[in-house]
Order: structure tokens, then C-alpha cells, then sequence
């Protein structure tokens, strides 16, 4: 990977990971297929591949929430038959950036922690070979030897816990931090818009 | 037409080149597969980059070193010791202010490590951090605090017939309620602003004062008054954990690590190589442990740490060879 490459990698994996699962969370309130949800957010992070630096974005929630709401625009333009109130859920954005997110308050202390939570909820084969890998920093073909397994299935269980991963963060882990209080008043809100 | 590939397998090869990609240079049709995989759907590239982006977060875990295992207890321990003292400082100030009525002004100093929190007599509450020297004068009509050097975050009690104006030089910041930090630097002041609304100007620059609102940045200049506040607000979050005695690191260089834990420490980090101050860290610190932080910082990219009197030197494992 470039340097600038890997700048914008690292920034997506600190800023924007973190804000994905509030951002499902309101695409599926505009949105009544997932599908559609999961499109979305997969082509929102293209956009965001295609950006050559990050230092000019102050806030990365805002960023993000943005360009999901322009794909999501150009899908209801692509389907042509736009629904009223998804059409009024998506003007409201505005509204929905204006709530701090648990991460706003909390900073990038929590980074570490989130890191270890993430890798030691994994199952117990998957946890070892990624500390392994992230911790120890030891290459595929040591890990193999070390377990004494094949290369194939440290790859496997690599995918395995990375999926996990992604997935904990898609649902939004942050619920089993401390901040979970701030939870509540979200989806309440959800429940009276519906 | 095809039947459209569902977001989820999309992740789940997206997930499998990240792991691949990882094990080193990709054979070269492997890599021009995946550039036609990447080319034939945005979806792809996007949960490509995202697999990458959980990937390479995963990496931030290497800072943590072998202590990684065990769980690290975020709340620093001793965080009460370290501020009694100030307390004991703000009593005594607290009785002086009683007892000498006429002279209102409070002093209050700092040594290189040393961080008070201390009540002002109005209610509001200062934090002043390492090497700091601070004036506090309450007038009938004005609050006043001359900060001359060092850095103070105030939590400014409510007074609208007596606003807070802190002055550092020629520059000024003035706020009703609210809380925000004032940092002296050669040629103007930082200023970090954590709720509500401040003014900010210069009296050397003779310009109309700017607004910074919470969650902003802005630097004063001395001579040419304020820049464009800007949104700032996990950054602010990190800056101002000297308060609880810490630092916290999202991605600073080292070596402006190193300076920021030069300032509150006697024994100073020196870096030896100076290739090594480019490279990026994350971690929490405690300021008064320059020595751990050094260390840590030095595991994470195989760096040497030797300590020689009030020295703690950090060079390139590489330069020990000879």
C-alpha cells in the first residue's frame, strides 16, 4: 500500500468504523430492506477508498453520515419511485449529527480497550492466532508451525475473525462499554418515529 | 442479466483478500485478479477497504505489547494523590483570600510535573497543568486571571455581570459560562474551548473579538490575532487528559510525543535517531512515567531505550550493530 493509501486506511479502520453502527441504524429507519442498508454502506466506503488524503476532515461521523446520504440519494434516483417519508427521514439528517455519539465523548482512549474487547470476544483458536499476528506481530507460516496446523487454516480462521470482527463493529459493540447509558435514548426515538 | 452478488458474499471475499493481501506480496495474477474483482463493483472496493480499515485496526493492539493479556486498569491509581496537593494549595489560597480581602489576587504556581485542580473563590474551577504560573483576581465587575506561562483549562462559573477574562500576553479570552483551556506557546495562545462559547482576541492586533463555540480549536497570535477556530472536538477530548494526569496518543508522531512528556518530567526522552520521531503512536501514558512510555514506544518499532542520569535515550536497534 501507498503511504497516502495507508493513511486513509488507518483513518477509515479509527474514525469511521467506530460510527457504523449508528449509521445502519438510521439507513435502516430511511431504508425498509437491510439489502439496501448493506449496499449502501459498501459503496459509501468505496467513496471514502477513493479519497487521496484525510487531514482536511474535522469531523468524521459528519463526513461519513454525508456520504452515505448522497448514495443513498442516488439509489432512490436510481429506483425512481421514492417514498415520501424516506425522502423526509433523509432531510433529517441534520437532526441525527447533532446527537454526540459515545465515541465523540469518550476519545481515542477508548481505542486500545476496543481493540482488546474486540480480539478477546473472538473464539478461542481465532483469538490466539490473531494475537498472534496483531500482538506478537509473527507471520502466518510461524503461527501455523507454532499451532501445528496448516497455513490454510490459520488463513481460514484469519477470515473467520475478521468477519467477526467487522460484524461486532456493524452491530455496534460500544453497547457493552460504560457509555451503554446513552444508548437507550436512541432507539427509544426510533421507536416513536416508526 | 445475472442475479446480483449479495452484499454478504461481497464481505466475505472482501475478507479473505484482506487476510491474503496480509501474508505479503500477492503472486502476480493473484493481484490482477483481485484488481478485476476490485473493477467490477463498487461494492467490492468498498468492503474491501473497510476489511482493510478493521484489519489495520486490529494493528493498534501491537502498542499494547505482551501486557496485552492482562487487563489494564484505564482509571490512573493515584490520580487522588496527585491532586491533593492541589488542594491543599487551593485551602490556602481559599484562606489568604479571606484574610487579606483588600488583595484579591491569588497566585498559583506549578512545578515541571505537577498538576493542580483548584477551586477559585467565584466557584469556578481551574486545572493548571505542568510549569505554570497564574493569576487570579476577582473584581467587582470582572473576573481576571493572567495565565503567564503553562497551560489551564477553567470551568467558569455562571456570572453575567462579571465576566471571566483570562489574559496571556496581549491575548485575551473572555467567557460568561463555559469551560475552556488557554495553553501559552512562543508568539500567542492555544485555546480549547470545551462548552459552551468564548471570545478570543488580541489587544496587540487591535481586531474585533472571534467567537469559538465547544468542540473548537483556535490559536491567537499575539501580534496577529485570531485564526479561524476549528472543529475539533475528539482531539480536544485527548489534548486535555493532562487533567487526569495522562496523555493520550492517536497517531502523534513520536516525537512530538516526546517533547509533550518533556514537559512535565525532569528526566527528558531524548531521541537519538531521529528517523524514529516520524513514527506514529497510540496509547495512554501516565505524564510521570516518561521512562514506561519510552519503552513501550520503543517495543512497538523495535527501537533500544538505555537511561543515563536525567537522560532517557531512544535509538534505532539497527545503529547498536556497528
Amino acid at each position: 500500500m501507498s503511504d497516502g493509501r495507508t493513511r486513509v486506511v488507518a483513518w477509515i479502520g479509527r474514525e469511521i468504523l467506530p460510527h457504523e453502527a449508528d449509521l445502519r441504524a438510521w439507513l435502516r429507519r430511511a431504508f425498509a430492506a437491510a439489502g439496501d442498508v448493506d449496499d449502501i454502506v459498501q459503496e459509501t466506503y468505496c467513496r471514502l477508498a477513493g479519497l487521496s488524503a484525510v487531514e482536511h476532515i474535522g469531523e468524521p461521523r459528519a463526513y461519513l453520515f454525508q456520504a452515505a446520504r448522497s448514495v443513498a440519494l442516488e439509489q432512490l434516483r436510481r429506483a425512481r419511485v421514492v417514498r415520501i417519508d424516506t425522502a423526509a427521514e433523509i432531510d433529517s439528517l441534520n437532526v441525527e449529527l447533532d446527537e454526540p455519539s459515545p465515541e465523540r465523548i469518550a476519545g481515542g482512549r477508548r481505542e486500545l480497550e476496543r481493540v482488546r474487547r474486540l480480539i478477546a470476544a473472538l473464539p478461542d483458536r481465532c483469538r490466539r492466532i490473531f494475537e498472534m499476528r496483531k500482538i506478537e506481530g509473527l507471520p502466518q507460516r510461524e503461527i501455523a508451525r507454532r499451532m501445528g496446523v496448516t497455513e490454510n487454516v490459520v488463513e481460514n480462521e484469519s477470515v473467520r475473525g475478521l468477519r467477526a470482527i467487522l460484524a461486532a463493529l456493524a452491530e455496534g459493540e460500544t453497547q457493552q462499554q460504560p457509555t451503554a447509558a446513552r444508548r437507550p435514548s436512541t432507539h427509544d426515538r426510533t421507536r416513536k418515529r416508526r | 442479466m445475472t442475479e446480483r452478488e449479495s452484499a454478504a458474499d461481497i464481505e466475505a471475499r472482501a475478507a479473505r483478500w484482506v487476510v491474503r493481501v496480509d501474508q505479503g506480496e500477492l503472486p502476480a495474477e493473484e493481484a490482477a485478479e483481485l484488481e478485476a474483482w476490485l473493477a467490477a463493483d463498487p461494492r467490492r472496493r468498498g468492503a474491501f477497504v473497510r476489511a482493510q480499515a478493521g484489519w489495520t485496526l486490529l494493528d493498534r493492539a501491537r502498542v499494547l505489547g505482551p501486557e496485552a493479556a492482562a487487563p489494564v486498569k484505564v482509571k490512573a491509581p493515584s490520580r487522588r494523590a496527585l491532586l491533593a496537593g492541589g488542594g491543599v494549595a487551593a485551602a490556602a489560597a481559599c484562606v489568604a483570600a479571606l484574610l487579606v480581602p483588600r488583595l484579591l489576587a491569588a497566585r498559583y504556581g506549578t512545578a515541571v510535573g505537577e498538576i493542580r485542580r483548584v477551586p477559585l473563590a467565584d466557584g469556578s474551577m481551574a486545572a493548571i497543568n505542568t510549569d505554570t504560573a497564574l493569576e487570579v483576581a476577582m473584581k467587582p465587575r470582572k473576573r481576571e486571571v493572567r495565565l503567564d506561562k503553562g497551560e489551564a483549562w477553567f470551568q467558569v462559573a455562571k456570572d453575567a455581570q462579571r465576566p471571566f477574562v483570562v489574559e496571556s500576553g496581549p491575548v485575551r479570552v473572555r467567557a460568561v459560562g463555559t469551560a475552556f483551556s488557554v495553553r501559552r506557546r512562543a508568539g500567542g495562545c492555544e485555546v480549547l474551548v470545551t462548552e459552551g462559547v468564548v471570545e478570543v482576541w488580541s489587544e496587540g492586533a487591535g481586531e474585533a473579538p472571534r467567537r469559538v463555540a465547544a468542540g473548537e480549536r483556535v490559536f491567537v497570535s499575539d501580534s496577529a490575532g485570531a485564526a479561524r477556530p476549528a472543529a475539533a472536538s475528539l482531539e480536544i477530548t485527548r489534548e486535555l487528559a493532562w487533567r487526569e494526569g495522562q496523555i493520550v496518543l492517536d497517531g502523534e508522531a513520536f516525537g512530538a510525543a516526546a517533547e509533550e512528556f518533556n514537559r512535565y518530567n525532569a528526566r527528558k526522552i531524548v531521541i537519538v535517531d531521529q528517523g524514529l520521531a516520524d513514527q506514529r503512536l497510540v496509547g495512554w501514558f501516565r505524564t510521570n512515567e516518561p521512562e514506561s512510555f519510552a519503552r513501550a514506544a520503543a517495543a512497538s518499532f523495535g527501537a533500544k531505550v538505555t537511561v543515563r542520569g536525567d537522560a532517557i535515550l531512544v535509538e534505532a536497534s539497527a545503529a547498536l550493530a556497528e
